[in-house]
């Protein structure tokens, strides 16, 4: 998912898109340093960046045909190598208990228990042959997955290789979920693990202002060093389910904004009003912390930048809806009302 | 080279109405600048009454009115107030820059760019992001785009230089060759950079001034003020280069001498303005150009001329670059030569079909 925001953020207006054509030809990077970086500011509320499995490993039932996104069918022989092509599908396939069977990773998985495995991008696309090198039994890979001659050349290669659909809410996780369990042959499993999910984002939202209460308004903000623009999140961002969720109402939509994100004037900051900031802390980082934050053009004057409440999130965490979204939440949903008190 | 500027070459019927007119065309660009500047403090995203403005103004000037409310009075003199004034320097500078650029290189095709100080700041500034180096803080982008704009145009300078000597020619293609280079180092610093870099980067070379504050605006006078005292006293000589180099030096003037002092200037005027806005276009090269066009090649008119209208345009520009579609931000950069080429066409079409040529 973090891949996916950051191919739109560069795509995102469109008049950009005649210089960025040059640059097209790199597809997504990760950032995983943030994710095992002490200094990162939302260390202090952040569980350690862990993958937590189901209790008992299930064991694969195949072959099994499941459809891909993309439209065709695909049959599944063999769960014994794995490769998922992002953080958010290495995740899945680890919270299924299956991490063991996991024979790569890409940049963007930064979780401990995936730490040692070897990465199969090659600067910031998916490299086929990497890919094919490690004989995968099977790949896992989403619509944004690029580029698109690597997935055609590893299928052409026999590899069964599924596309997923991004999950951009809360909504999708189940199904997002249930797909991957049903590709890998452990539908079982993946029903406990959907369960669990909901159960602790149930028990999150349990735990919320009552309704009725006030609805701190949170702008999501996608930083990047002082030199240049704010981008501030829309619709289609991917935050505002998480904003709603945390029992927030999501500053972009409110200010009609449309789309994933909008190169802010700073006035108009000022003028959505958000009562907090959410930022991914490696862009936090990026302008030098909260302090730096509030230095820039627009953010001292919300009531959020008076007030100093900026929520801050691993980037490879954030807007990666999956079985570490109830964890992401929670953080969110306590700095919120604690702040708000 | 010796080339002259085109308008030399007009007759000089074409010249006599156009002297008249300059000092009122000095004085309407002077008033256009003020216009633009007031509406410009006057408007923005976040709305604020010119009740309340004025108000505000005349409380800081000690002159009566009164404070705003806490977020209005903020708005206003810390978001507002130094991007509308860092515009009107950067664009005064740039203008200027542009000017002196032409002036001293006899070539109506020559702008700051092609002496490398905008690319050879690029370098410095996307080094910066790409690497991560952090090392005074937000100011670090500012201080590499600036030192590494003035190291460029330093490099084509002593790179051109032979026999105590540089001539325009080999200056030009120096430039074109480092600016190549610089092109060459920025991709491979691409290529080597995260996705989000490669978003910082490309936002950077479009040109803003949304980060504008007084630290910044502070950062540039300065150079500004400097540049602007300065490029005015060199108005005669450069007239006097306008007929030829061997003209100009049997006339007195120490051309080696005025182009490295000039050079300076620019470089200093240029890379000031590029550190804290990225890279904007059009306004060095076009500018000088559209007042040469309206009132003839005479430098005492054209450099401060030319600072005027450069600041007016980017006034112009950064007020329709945040108010145009606010919410959102357009870049500045972009903005400037997507709306002034068109109009330098048409300028070009007209004039070439009242002078019968361009050159």
């Amino acid at each position: 998912m973090t891949r996916t925001l950051r191919d739109r953020t560069r795509t995102a207006p469109a008049v950009l898109l005649a210089v960025l054509g040059l640059l097209l030809g790199a597809s997504a990077c990760a950032t995983g340093r943030a994710a095992t970086d002490p200094e990162a500011p939302a260390a202090a509320t952040a569980d350690p960046d862990r993958i937590e499995a189901l209790p008992d490993p299930p064991t694969p039932r195949l072959p099994v045909t499941v459809p891909s996104a993309d439209g065709r069918q695909t049959t599944v022989t063999s769960a014994e190598r794995i490769i998922p092509l992002n953080g958010s599908l290495a995740e899945l396939v680890f919270s299924l208990g299956l991490g063991d069977r996991a024979v790569a990773r890409d940049v963007s998985t930064t979780f401990e228990q995936a730490a040692q495995l070897p990465v199969i991008t090659q600067a910031h696309e998916v490299s086929a042959e990497g890919v094919l090198s490690l004989h995968p039994t099977v790949v896992l890979a989403d619509r944004s997955t690029g580029p698109a001659e690597a997935v055609e050349q590893i299928r052409a290669a026999g590899v069964p290789l599924i596309v997923l659909d991004d999950a951009k809410q809360l909504a999708d996780i189940g199904p997002r979920i249930d797909a991957v369990a049903a590709a890998l042959g452990v539908p079982e499993a993946g029903a406990r693990l959907k369960e669990r999910t909901q159960r602790q984002i149930a028990e999150v939202r349990a735990q919320l202002p009552a309704a009725g209460a006030a609805r701190p308004k949170v702008a999501f903000l996608y930083l990047r060093g002082s030199a240049s623009v704010f981008l501030l999140g829309g619709p289609d961002s991917g935050a505002p389910s998480l904003i709603e969720a945390a029992g927030g109402e999501d500053a972009g939509t409110a200010a009609h904004l449309t789309g994933d994100f909008t190169p802010l004037t700073s006035e108009a900051l000022v003028e959505a009003a958000p009562d907090a900031i959410l930022v991914m802390s490696k862009g936090l980082e990026s302008v030098g912390g909260v302090d730096g934050l509030l230095k820039l053009p627009g953010v001292a004057q919300t009531p959020a930048g008076l007030d100093r409440r900026i929520v801050s999130v691993d980037d490879g965490r954030l807007l990666s809806y999956g079985p570490r979204t109830p964890q992401v939440l929670r953080e969110i949903a306590t700095r919120l009302h604690r702040d708000a008190q | 080279m010796t080339a002259t500027l085109p308008e030399t070459a007009a007759p000089p019927r074409a010249q006599q109405p156009a002297r008249d007119r300059r000092p009122l065309l000095l004085a309407g660009l002077g008033a256009a600048l003020l216009v633009c500047a007031l509406l410009a403090a006057g408007t923005g995203a976040y709305a604020i009454p010119p009740g309340d403005i004025l108000a505000s103004l005349a409380h800081r000037a000690h002159l009566g009115g009164h404070a705003l409310e806490r977020v209005p009075e903020s708005v206003l003199w810390n978001v507002r107030l130094p991007r509308v004034v860092l515009a009107l320097l950067v664009g005064a500078a740039l203008g200027c820059a542009g000017a002196l650029m032409q002036g001293v290189f006899g070539n109506p095709l020559a702008e700051p760019a092609v002496i490398g100080v905008s690319s050879g700041g690029a370098v410095g500034a996307v080094g910066c992001i790409v690497l991560g180096l952090d090392a005074l803080g937000s100011w670090t982008v500012t201080a590499a785009a600036f030192a590494s704009g003035l190291l460029t145009v330093g490099v084509v300078y002593a790179v051109s230089r032979s026999g105590g000597r540089t001539e325009v020619v080999t200056l030009l293609l120096t430039g074109v060759a480092v600016n190549a280079f610089c092109g060459a180092l920025i991709g491979l610093l691409l290529f080597t950079a995260d996705t989000a870099a490669i978003s910082q980067v490309t936002f950077w070379q479009l040109g803003s001034l949304s980060q504008a504050g007084w630290a910044k605006v502070l950062a540039v006078l300065p150079f500004a003020a400097l540049g602007l005292a300065v490029a005015p006293r060199y108005a005669r000589r450069l007239d006097l280069l306008a007929l030829g180099e061997r003209s100009a030096r049997h006339l007195g003037v120490d051309v080696e001498r005025m182009r490295i002092v000039l050079i300076t200037v620019v470089a200093l005027l240029t890379a000031a303005a590029v550190a804290v806005s990225g890279i904007i276009g059009f306004v060095g090269l076009v500018v000088p150009h559209l007042l040469r066009m309206l009132a003839g090649p005479g430098h005492r008119f054209l450099l401060p001329a030319s600072a005027v209208g450069g600041a007016l345009v980017l006034v112009a520009g950064d007020l329709a670059a945040r108010t145009l579609a606010a919410p959102a931000e357009l870049p500045l950069g972009v903005l400037t030569a997507l709306l002034g080429s068109p109009f330098f066409f048409w300028l070009l079409r007209r004039t070439r079909r009242r002078q019968g040529g361009w050159a």
